[in-house]
């Protein structure tokens, strides 16, 4: 399943829809805590030019005496840290304020009583607690450093809160977002299974398979109703083919039948009569292989009919058939058929396309020449090769070997109707087997790679 | 012996008036039906040792008649003759209870053969006789040897099987496409005659061995075994 997820198409959608309206709204947030944090700053400059606009109405009434009057009645009466304020005189020595010393870093840059420019500092207070600080430092006339400032103890917790709630919020969307484009993409994936199971089904050769259950009034719905539509029409164009090739058949025999029994009657001409029965048993057989190929092609891919068979006793079957044709023609024929290898399939069609391959390999070889049946394993797929020393064919003529009615030069003496390879070829696309003619120098080589089963 | 009596449900009349000359000739009683339904009832209704049927009949297919013929307790042998001759059809008449399968244009001298081997075999079917005698010649079954007198004969496996199909058959013409099918089982006409090959190696061997010809070619497209000619027989 982890797999199959990975690969939904609908699974990344949703999960790419979830990913930027997370972004989108974590955006959001992020914007908003800024604003938040610049209100609060701009709040605490205020306040801080409150501070500082007292302090400057007291320094204006009677300078340095009333401000630390001022700073020690403040230092007593403010509970906490909120406000820090220190003034010191020409040696820097403490005049009044609630800290005792002068804060690291910080200058004395300011030129009046203005929150302008503000400086920012961290401060370990006399309570032991350290914070950080947002003031104004200034020299008065005279030497008197004075500092105003504000602790942002309490904006950071703030802020801090605030992120706190984002990430819970992020987290949330995130878990939200998963869950969502899991259910969705099952969804999705649910109604879509339903189809791919059924087209495998039909790819697999069962050709009356369907969709369970109602259509839907949806996009879903429309797409199992398509399918059906199509699956239906082909099935009707196959068991048209059948029907029209059993058709072909009854319609075609039947005369022939007639005309058959009829020379049966003919007396006295015996020579004439055997001739047209020999023309009469070669129509049958080049419409009949040519029934074959149709109905071998339209088959394939089919499991249906199809059976595990031991390839191996069929070649050796084939083999022995053969064999004693050959050494009757004076061909030197050899078999070397690896045991026990087995196949899929129609063990009357892959008799028939063995046969076919040795006949045609007996045919087309004369006195001397040899002929071999080979069936070993190799590169994960049965290897059947039937190699002879013949005359060959030309290499023009080996793209269209296994064409209908192509037959090679040297083959227009020999009987047959040039259907043969084209069987062959048929027969080995029914069974999903690759069909090669090897490279060769002198003679013709059929290769056959049959996809393998485990031994029954 | 009474003349067995044979059925055959058959819509072409050609067809039907050669496989009832074919059947007359060997001694046979026929009733001939030209539907499915009504060649069903009879075959069903009446006592037969053969039935020949064709499968594209009015009404339905041959084939389809065998299990209902069956079901009713019938024991008669079936020889399909059909215009649905590829070797697939004929695997699936096999398959599904016909005794033997012709293809149509078919060769009267092929179904006589075919017919005699099912009339024989429905007379065989009693005996399970483990031994072959042919004056000299002793085939044993079970064993599968072959003997002449006291002289053991050696042949293949496949040599065996042709040579007991023949025994069997003996006197009657057998036909390469009836070899093929049944010694080979093969259901496809390889255009080579491979079995011509087969037969004449078993010929030799048996006459170098016996000085005796048992296996002769008779007239039209088959062989006929026989410890005599068959023309003198």
């Amino acid at each position: 399943m982890p797999t199959r997820a990975a690969k939904s198409a609908s699974l990344r959608l949703t999960v790419l829809i979830a990913g930027v309206m997370v972004l989108v709204s974590l955006g959001g947030l992020w914007f908003q805590y800024g604003q938040v944090a610049r209100a609060f700053d701009a709040r605490q400059v205020e306040a801080l030019q409150a501070d500082l606009d007292g302090y400057s109405a007291l320094y204006d009434q009677r300078r340095i005496p009333a401000l630390r009057q001022a700073m020690e009645f403040r230092a007593h009466a403010q509970v906490g840290y909120d406000r820090v304020f220190l003034l010191l005189d020409k040696q820097h020595a403490f005049l009044g304020g609630n800290i005792p010393d002068w804060p690291k870093g910080v200058d004395t840059s300011a030129t009046e009583f203005t929150a302008d420019p503000v400086q920012w500092f961290e401060y370990t207070l006399p309570n032991g607690e350290s914070g950080r600080f947002m003031g104004v430092a200034r020299s008065l006339p005279g030497g008197f450093p004075i500092l105003v400032a504000t602790s942002l103890a309490q904006k950071q917790a703030l802020m801090a809160d605030m992120r706190a709630t984002i990430a819970l919020a992020g987290g949330i969307m995130v878990a939200l977002s998963i869950l969502a484009g899991w259910l969705v993409s099952r969804l999705v994936i649910t109604r879509i299974d339903r189809v791919n199971r059924v087209v495998d089904q039909v790819a697999g050769g069962t050709l009356g398979a369907r969709i369970p259950g109602a259509r839907s009034d949806d996009e879903f719905g429309r797409l199992e109703t398509h399918v059906h539509d199509m699956l239906d029409r082909i099935e009707t164009l196959q068991n048209a083919t059948a029907r029209l090739s059993d058709n072909i058949a009854h319609e075609l025999r039947t005369p022939l039948n007639r005309i058959r029994q009829g020379l049966d009657r003919v007396q006295g001409q015996d020579a004439v009569v055997a001739g047209l029965k020999g023309e009469l048993n070669d129509t049958v057989r080049v419409f009949e292989a040519l029934l074959d190929i149709a109905s071998a092609e339209a088959a394939t891919g089919d499991l249906p009919g199809l059976a595990p068979v031991n390839l191996s006793e069929l070649c050796e079957q084939l083999f022995e058939l053969y064999e004693p044709l050959g050494e009757e023609r004076d061909l030197q024929v050899g078999a070397d058929i690896a045991p026990n290898l087995w196949v899929v399939g129609d063990r009357a069609l892959i008799s028939q396309m063995v046969a076919n391959l040795l006949d045609n390999a007996m045919k087309f070889t004369g006195a001397g020449d040899s002929v071999t049946l080979t069936l070993d394993h190799a590169g994960g797929r049965h290897r059947m090769r039937v190699t002879d020393t013949g005359p060959g064919v030309p290499v023009e003529l080996k793209e269209r070997l296994f064409e209908h009615f192509s037959r090679g030069e040297p083959a227009r003496g020999v009987t047959g109707h040039g259907l043969g390879l084209a069987l062959v070829r048929a027969i080995a696309a029914r069974h999903g087997a690759k069909l090669h003619i090897l490279p060769q120098d002198k003679g013709f080589a059929v290769e056959c790679l049959w996809p393998k089963v485990d031994p029954m | 012996m009474t003349k067995p009596p044979v059925l055959i449900i058959e819509d072409d009349p050609v067809s039907a008036e050669t496989i009832a000359e074919v059947a007359q000739g060997l001694g046979c009683h026929t009733q001939i039906e030209d539907t499915y339904d009504t060649g069903l009832a009879a075959a069903t209704g009446g006592v037969f040792e053969l039935i020949i049927v064709d499968r594209m009949l009015p009404g339905g297919d041959g084939i389809d008649a065998i299990a209902k013929l069956r079901g009713a307790g019938s024991n008669a042998l079936v020889l399909v003759v059909s215009a649905l001759g590829r070797a697939a059809n004929k695997i699936e008449g096999l398959e599904r209870g016909a005794d033997d399968y012709l293809a149509k244009p078919f060769d009267a001298d092929e179904l006589r053969a075919r017919v005699q081997a099912l009339l024989r075999r429905a007379r065989m079917q009693t005996s399970d006789n483990d031994l072959l005698v042919f004056g000299d010649l002793e085939i044993r079954l079970k064993a599968r040897t072959v003997h002449y007198q006291l002289t053991h004969i050696k042949v293949t496996p496949k040599e065996f099987d042709l040579l007991t199909f023949f025994a069997r058959n003996a006197g009657e013409s057998v036909t390469r496409m009836q070899l093929l099918s049944e010694v080979w089982n093969l259901h496809f006409d390889p255009g080579t005659n491979v079995v011509d090959v087969h037969i004449s190696r078993l010929r030799r061997k048996l006459e170098a061995d016996t000085g005796v010809t048992y296996i002769h070619t008779a007239r039209g497209e088959g062989y006929v075994f026989s410890p005599v000619a068959p023309e003198a027989a």
